[in-house]
């Protein structure tokens, strides 16, 4: 029997299964899809889009309030949520939130309604790599929180399964499409800085358990086993979730994935990189010394690029090594742009006639001083301004135009997390092919490439 | 360090030193294996997670050398000796996924194959298959089963 025919097929599944769909809270009508209306496959200008959230504690609470400019203006409707924690479906409903929206417990359901345009993916990260690939394959256009994958394998299945199916896709790495991202890219695209021979981002250490948390029953609001998804099965332990799973090298990987999925997208931008990769990764790091989380507390990585040839290096280092945050003056504040509030990341690019420096690199991206105050010569290169991370990824769908942190992009750049913290882990140089994008003999890391997920949550 | 340093280390009460212990198993090898075990499913709680990440720093450190290497093989011989029914089910759980790191051979492809019935570790065994060469074709028949 081949590998193929022993996955239960998704529908089939919720047949079988029977997919767990919760009252209507507002009975709002199932309606027509924007692109019944427009040309086929493509939305009109005009037309609402049609939005159901898949996950909503935490960030995907977060994106679900970032979407309101669109809602506001006509642009979006959010008419499901899903989750499999009840206590962050009922935290929805507390906030009426979900006004005019359904509400289920099993994103295949979700993905069945014909009516439903686009999903915005808010999950913990294992299950990032599923939902997109399901999602795709029910031809909905996709906002997939950041970091996109766990592993190679799952990288790639994103990127085919997005190609069949010529969706719209977006990875939240949003720092791109801040307004001080732009100041950045326009000042290092103009070749001031001469090459860029250096990247160094730096972001203070990733937490250590200290809990003495033991295993225990799940709450019961919480579906543990849908929670793990893809992961394979252990007992429950209230350092998992909700938002924990960052520690995980097997979820969130550490700092390195959760923030490095930021700081080195701006700079994979910024440096016209994406589609490009390195030649070998190196990473040193130290682990918590004690807990249930293994992701490493310090660590550094050496990416080594060829042709250009440049490196960029990620570390993480204790708070009092790290950067001093440039003080901003009153008249330098503005509406969109406050005070520095998360000095403790960000990138230093060193070119070859000097430097500059952002701090964050997500929704909060803050340039240097003189990266602000340069005025570009009337002959310098425009480079692009996002309108916004969901306004870039609406105009994708409308269009058909490539979004700004597209998944092809996206799983670049988890690629470079997924390899730093492989090499990490094994305590040894990695060799990687960037257009095979495979790892170069060490059988053993090749191996680590994929993971096998539980049934049924494959891709 | 020897392997009874080891586990002397992993057993103390400072995290730094047992931190450092199960950093330096790799060196130590197969002959700490069982020893370790005891300690995973028996040991105070960070004792025992400090005893699992030593065995997977043995496993990782095995997986760089090559299949005929006498210390991968003799890693992988412990490890399939605690798949034994014997050993408790996490500690199963967990040695089925170290040996999809590492293992090659027909027979711990034959010993993993053989807890494909079982109820509780069938899902982990197939997933250990398939990631080993060679073992895929005996996973594909128990998805889900």
């Amino acid at each position: 029997m081949s590998n193929q025919t022993r996955k239960l097929p998704r529908r089939k599944f919720l047949k079988t299964a029977g997919a767990t769909f919760a009252a209507a809270t507002c009975g709002f009508p199932h309606v027509i899809p924007s692109g019944v209306l427009a040309a086929p496959g493509r939305k009109g200008a005009n037309d609402r889009i049609y939005v159901a959230h898949i996950g909503v504690g935490g960030r995907g609470r977060g994106l679900w309030r970032e979407l309101e400019n669109l809602r506001k203006t006509g642009d979006a409707a959010s008419i499901a949520l899903c989750d499999v924690d009840q206590r962050s479906l009922a935290r929805s409903e507390q906030d009426k939130i979900v006004q005019g929206t359904e509400i289920y417990r099993d994103y295949r359901a979700v993905l069945d309604r014909k009516d439903i345009d686009a999903v915005v993916i808010g999950t913990p990260d294992h299950w990032h790599a599923v939902q997109f690939v399901h999602a795709a394959e029910a031809g909905k256009h996709i906002y997939c929180e950041k970091p996109a994958c766990c592993t190679i394998e799952e990288g790639k299945a994103m990127v085919a399964a997005a190609r069949k199916a010529g969706i719209a896709s977006q990875i939240g790495s949003q720092g791109r499409s801040q307004p001080e991202a732009y100041l950045m890219h326009r000042y290092i695209a103009s070749g001031i800085l001469g090459k860029v021979q250096h990247v160094e981002c730096f972001h203070y250490p990733s937490p250590v358990d200290t809990s003495g948390t033991r295993d225990s029953d799940p709450p019961p609001e919480l579906d543990w086993d849908k929670w793990l998804g893809p992961l394979r099965w252990r007992p429950y332990n209230a350092q998992y979730c909700p938002g924990k799973f960052r520690w995980f090298l097997e979820s969130g990987g550490g700092q390195i994935r959760d923030r490095g999925a930021h700081v080195m997208s701006c700079a994979m931008w910024w440096l016209g990189a994406d589609g490009t990769g390195p030649v070998e990764i190196e990473a040193t790091g130290t682990p918590p010394n004690q807990g249930i989380w293994d992701s490493a507390v310090l660590m550094h990585v050496q990416y080594t690029f060829k042709s250009p040839d440049w490196i960029m290096t990620w570390t993480q280092k204790p708070q009092d090594q790290l950067p001093t945050a440039e003080e901003r003056k009153p008249e330098e504040l503005n509406d969109e742009i406050t005070k520095i509030t998360r000095p403790g990341y960000g990138a230093i690019y060193h070119g070859e006639q000097g430097t500059c420096m952002h701090w964050g690199g997500d929704g909060g991206t803050w340039a240097e001083r003189k990266v602000r105050q340069w005025k570009p010569a009337s002959n310098t290169t425009e480079v692009y301004k996002s309108p916004g991370h969901f306004e870039d990824w609406f105009a994708g769908i409308r269009t058909g135009k490539k979004t700004i942190m597209n998944v092809e992009a996206g799983v670049g750049v988890a690629f470079l997390c997924v390899l730093g913290n492989l090499s990490y882990m094994l305590g040894r140089r990695i060799q990687w092919d960037p257009v095979k994008k495979e790892i170069i003999g060490d059988e053993h890391a090749r191996r680590l490439m994929g993971r096998p997920q539980r049934h049924p949550y494959q891709l | 360090m020897t392997s009874e340093e080891l586990i002397a280390q992993i057993q103390s009460s400072d995290p730094d030193i047992r931190t450092k212990a199960w950093l330096s198993a790799g060196d130590v090898g197969s002959p700490a294996l069982r020893s370790l075990a005891q300690l995973a499913v028996e040991g105070e709680l960070e004792v025992g997670r400090a005893a699992k990440r030593a065995i997977w720093q043995i496993v990782r450190t095995s997986g760089a050398l090559k299949f005929t290497d006498d210390r991968r093989r003799s890693v992988i011989k412990e490890l399939v000796a605690l798949l034994d029914n014997g050993q408790p089910v996490e500690l199963r759980r967990e040695v089925l996924w170290m040996l999809s790191e590492i293992g090659s051979d027909p027979g711990e492809i034959k010993a993993i194959a053989a807890l494909l019935g079982h109820p509780d570790l069938r899902e982990d065994a197939r997933c250990a298959l398939e990631r080993i060469p060679g073992g895929k074709e005996k996973s594909a028949v128990s998805a889900g089963n």
